[in-house]
């Protein structure tokens, strides 16, 4: 199953084979730092507004597809507040992966982590930035990336296939 | 000189940005600056957020690594912060400085942040002038009270006075990284001991931790 995280209310991106969607339908509330979501819910936010259960979503998925547009290099505030709130995909502990320090894996599933950018002049140095941090998620989810790729505006992703 | 110490964790007390502003605090307590502190805890951008910026030539952001970036209100409040620069302030008359703290033990893990604040200055054309990264910002909040440069926020405590100095004098920091001062399995064990009695103190089993749905 792909699960596709975007910041496009209306989207028209064809998809291929099973897939779950979470876009700015309903109000969302931003990531409070308080680690309920691993120490007083384990493995849910405990802000219930609807988004509680995207650490759930994502153990359910072989792909993750972000779709955005890049802010400075990072994804959009909304798809953003979706992965701060979906931290209990991983466990709170720790391990060593590639010589660092890493969350240990709460879920046996592999991600193939996908991230489709779009916005006008995006620069070289936002790209490098954007590309790093989808690397570091993948690293962080224990996962692989799969594809990052810029695009001018949302009518050229409309061309693509997910 | 009027800086402007601002907490961008989504926490209001407590957290390890604000210990590390305190810290800053103390090393810039040797200097003659005004400091201006606030906090951008939420999603918006206040007026009287607005009208201290404008004050201050210097700001400081210290921030929390959020899924290897920002945390999202703070991405939010850049971007209605760009929205408005022109009432801000001129064309790169402001300097700006950060300190990103995570959970990680290697402060290097900090520097994707870090790279989107830079990115952020260059669209909204603010000097950027460099950061410190800090690993080990989970401890920060848990350790008991020592005076600066000593047990484990030592090296941190170095970092932090050689960062205000640099600041002082207006120049650019080469971005920087610490962490914690105590070796990495000690770290390690330390957070899973603490993990253990967040969840019992509130109620649930050690089990509770590796919950799957």
């Amino acid at each position: 199953m792909k699960l596709i995280i975007t910041d496009i209310e209306d989207f028209n991106i064809t998809i291929n084979g099973k897939y779950k969607i979470i876009k700015p339908q309903e109000k969302i509330n931003h990531c409070i730092g308080c680690f309920g979501c691993w120490v007083k819910t384990p493995g849910q936010c405990v802000i219930r507004d609807g988004f509680e259960k995207t650490g759930i979503k994502m153990s359910r998925c072989s792909e993750l597809i972000l779709v955005s547009q890049c802010f400075y290099g990072s994804v959009s505030p909304f798809v953003k507040m979706v992965q701060d709130r979906a931290i209990s995909y991983i466990h709170p502990d720790f391990v060593m992966r590639k010589g660092e320090m890493h969350h240990k894996r709460r879920y046996k599933n592999v991600i193939a982590l996908s991230a489709f950018f779009y916005g006008e002049k995006i620069t070289d140095m936002e790209k490098n930035t954007a590309k790093n941090i989808i690397q570091a998620n993948a690293d962080n989810y224990d996962g692989f990336v799969k594809n990052v790729c810029f695009y001018p505006s949302i009518k050229e992703l409309e061309e693509i296939t997910l | 000189m009027k800086i402007a110490l601002i907490d961008g964790s989504p926490k209001i007390n407590n957290s390890a940005s604000s210990i590390l502003l305190e810290e800053l605090k103390y090393f810039f307590a040797q200097g003659k600056v005004e400091l201006i502190e606030m906090g951008l805890h939420t999603l918006v951008v206040s007026e009287e957020i607005v009208k201290q910026l404008k004050r201050a030539d210097i700001w400081i952001f210290a921030l929390p690594l959020y899924v290897d970036g920002i945390p999202s209100h703070l991405l939010s409040c850049f971007i209605q912060i760009e929205n408005r620069i022109n009432d801000i302030c001129k064309k790169y008359t402001k300097n700006v400085y950060s300190i990103v703290n995570c959970g990680f033990y290697e402060g290097e893990q900090t520097e994707p942040a870090l790279h989107i604040l830079e990115n952020w200055c260059c669209k909204a054309q603010l000097n950027w002038c460099g950061g410190v990264g800090v690993g080990g910002g989970g401890s920060l909040s848990m350790l008991p009270k020592m005076p600066n440069g000593q047990g484990p926020k030592a090296p941190i405590d170095k970092m932090l006075k050689h960062f205000v100095e640099k600041i002082i004098k207006q120049e650019i920091q080469k971005n920087q990284y610490v962490s914690v001062g105590m070796p990495r399995f000690m770290y390690q064990l330390c957070a899973q001991i603490g993990w253990r009695q967040l969840i019992r103190k509130n109620g649930g089993k050690i089990k509770d931790l590796g919950r799957k749905f």
